[in-house]
């Protein structure tokens, strides 16, 4: 590339070494930003209680919730049937939904801060891998350990993916004091590997059965979700998001590199294991229930970064946001493109997140 | 000489995984069951297989089955003493020679010290055939049944093959006139009656009438549920609120050994206590294999029980 050429190209997303001054970007949360993602949240949770193959009456339905609140008296004509469809099966499924998407989005975007790449995704140290070989012990060796029912999958999985990522700590921890990014990145790829080489010998020797149950979890899902479940995994997520939101600043310094954060009195090794932390936790806890659903991590922040800007003091508390909205839109396509069959909900967020990323990179291009 | 302690272990490990290798692939070969005496055709016989035609040259004395289906049909028109290998999955007859075979191993070299002269499989990758041909072992492909007539050719073909055409015959009229029977039993009580079968309790997969246990319930004048949510799939997964919408007669829980699922269990799911099938205890708990096997001993238990059922309720379990 010429000189000029090279000073006409368009700025990317991780430039790291720029040649001239650093560019000052906005960090305030600009307040349209987050009209834009509550209303986006409120739109798809909305239309993800009022559809389903229940064919029940919109107005009945919103009479029913409002019929929920304080104070307010409704006769919403739904009948036992269309109550417990609402707010046994639609609501805590929405419910789950916003949780899981949130906390993928969120973890995504921490994890591109604190290893400076783009590509970084919740499931970068080993939790998919580690998760799913907990799910897939329990499916395929279940009957040989006691008929453990379907109830074991949650706490296996959510197992696996930490003792995946206490290992990737224990063999990327370099012999110098600091850990550094590049060898956690290593150490996170050997694991994983391992991982899915357990899981694919354990597929292996399975019945047709057993795999269909495994590849239903690897797929994701939210089609049992249920209050049980959200109650299961909210205080995780919402200890592991708070953490992350806490983080956020540290996150813009860290993005200037370990040293010069070190010098404005930020150590860096120390806000890195507090953001995998809690990233880890949250992420674990979020595809114990939901299985493995991917892209949500990657899209959502790099289309808030392309929309808000780098600053993770906009990018966290917008992808809070942004995610849950996006992984309840991608549920009811989930449920409603085959209706009444459904397609599995990582099958959905795959086929809509490489297309949608790659128009808002052309749309930020064409506008940059 | 003293040795590194790491290459002992490794002598050691390489020991026991041989050892292992060696008597888990052994076949627990069981006393014979008494069976009547070959009918043997005149040997070579072409059958018709999954993947095109087979010639097998002479009868075959040495069978490994790596199909539960077929192994129950070689059993049933007596051809069990000629069987040297079954696959993991035949569970029935309880003294077959069961290996740790599952039929999706990764070279044919496997089989070889059981010297066959007769595969058979249900599913098979193309060069696990390939493989076995160029050893000039016949192999037998033997898909997945969808049809009670599936059933029939492949008994048919599996007892021109083994040499037990009579036998074969005699178990196609047995369990014709044992399924009439049953069906004849129920006096048309599932007749409109509507069901739901159960694979999978974490995403829901079930399957519709066009697979071999929907036709089973179509015997019964039974309808399924999920016909309309195929679109396409013999396997689709539904949602809980569609199953809450059909609000089916009865459920049949085909993940009991695989999941652990019991009518106990399936009523407490969020929303389920008000299904009529729950209501009514029609949630009836199935042996997994139901749904994946069509051997005749499989299909007149399932058949007897869903006429048990539709005569009496569901068994307490």
């Amino acid at each position: 590339m010429t000189l000029a050429a090279a000073e006409e190209a368009p700025p990317t997303l991780f430039d790291t070494a720029p040649a001239a001054p650093p560019t000052i970007y906005p960090t305030r949360l600009r307040p349209c930003h987050v009209l834009i993602g509550v209303g986006f949240l409120l739109i798809a949770a909305t239309a993800s209680v009022l559809i389903g193959p229940a064919d029940l009456p919109a107005g009945a339905v919103i009479k029913y919730l409002l019929n929920k609140l304080p104070f307010v008296h409704l006769h919403s004509g739904l009948s036992t049937t269309g109550a417990i469809v609402v707010w046994q099966l639609r609501m805590p499924r929405m419910v789950l939904g916003g949780i899981v998407g949130a906390m993928l989005a969120v973890a995504g975007a921490s994890y591109q801060g604190v290893f400076s790449n783009p590509l970084a995704d919740p499931y970068l140290l080993g939790i998919a891998s580690g998760a799913g070989a907990g799910a897939t012990i329990v499916i395929v060796e279940g009957p040989a350990l006691g008929h453990l029912p379907s109830s074991a999958l949650p706490p296996a999985a959510f197992l696996g993916a930490v003792v995946a990522v206490v290992a990737t700590f224990a063999l990327g921890r370099p012999r110098a004091a600091e850990r550094s990014a590049a060898s956690m990145l290593l150490a996170g790829v050997a694991v994983s590997a391992f991982f899915v080489a357990v899981q694919t010998f354990l597929m292996q020797r399975s019945s047709p059965g057993d795999l269909t149950l495994v590849y239903g979890w690897i797929l994701g899902g939210l089609s049992t979700a249920g209050w049980g479940q959200v109650e299961l995994v909210l205080p995780y997520v919402a200890v592991a998001a708070a953490a992350l939101f806490a983080c956020r600043r540290l996150l813009d310094v860290l993005s200037i590199g370990d040293e010069e954060a070190t010098s404005v009195g930020v150590r860096a090794s120390r806000v890195r294991l507090i953001v995998i932390v809690a990233a880890t936790l949250g992420t674990a806890a979020a595809v114990s229930v939901s299985g493995l659903i991917g892209f949500v991590g990657i899209i959502v922040p790099h289309t808030i970064r392309l929309i808000a800007g780098p600053s993770y003091r906009r990018i966290i508390p917008l992808s809070l946001l942004f995610g849950a909205g996006f992984l309840i839109f991608a549920d009811i396509l989930a449920r409603t493109v085959l209706s009444p069959g459904e397609v599995p909900l990582g099958v959905v967020t795959a086929f809509l997140g490489a297309p949608f990323f790659l128009v808002v990179l052309r749309q930020a291009r064409t506008l940059g | 000489m003293r040795r590194p302690r790491a290459t002992i272990v490794f002598v050691i490990v390489c020991s026991l995984f041989v050892t292992c290798g060696v008597s888990s692939a052994s076949p627990a070969r069981s006393a014979a069951v008494d069976r009547p005496a070959a009918t043997s055709p005149a040997f070579p016989v072409s059958v018709k297989s999954g993947d095109g035609t087979v010639r097998i040259p002479s009868q075959p004395d040495r069978i490994l089955c790596l199909s539960a289906s077929a192994t129950q049909m070689l059993y049933e028109m007596g051809a069990g003493n000629q069987v040297v290998g079954v696959d993991e999955y035949s569970t029935w007859p309880a003294n077959a020679p069961r290996t740790k075979f599952t039929g999706d191993e990764s070279s044919a070299e496997d089989y070889l010290y059981l010297k066959p002269d007769l595969v058979i499989f249900a599913f098979s990758s193309g060069t696990l055939i390939q493989q076995l041909e160029k050893l000039h072992i016949p192999v037998l492909l033997l898909p997945p049944a969808s049809t009670i007539g599936d059933v029939d050719s492949q008994l048919a073909e599996l007892g021109t093959a083994a040499g037990h055409q009579s036998g074969a015959k005699s178990v196609r009229a047995s369990f014709e006139a044992d399924i009439a029977s049953a069906v004849h039993s129920a006096a048309g009580a599932g007749r409109g009656a509507t069901y739901y079968l159960e694979l999978d309790p974490t995403s829901y997969y079930t399957v519709t009438s066009g697979t071999f246990i929907g036709a089973e319930f179509s015997l019964f004048g039974m309808r399924d549920i999920a016909d309309a949510a195929g679109h396409g799939s013999q396997y689709p997964q539904i949602s809980p609120e569609y199953l809450l919408k059909e609000n089916p007669d009865y459920v049949f829980l085909a993940d009991t050994i695989c999941c652990g699922a019991t009518s106990a269990n399936f009523a407490r799911r969020p929303g389920f206590s008000v299904l009529k099938a729950v209501r009514l205890h029609q949630v009836v708990g199935v042996n997994d294999s139901v749904a994946s096997q069509w051997g005749p001993h499989t299909m007149e238990a399932f058949v007897s029980l869903l006429a048990r059922v539709l005569r009496q309720g569901a068994p307490s379990s």
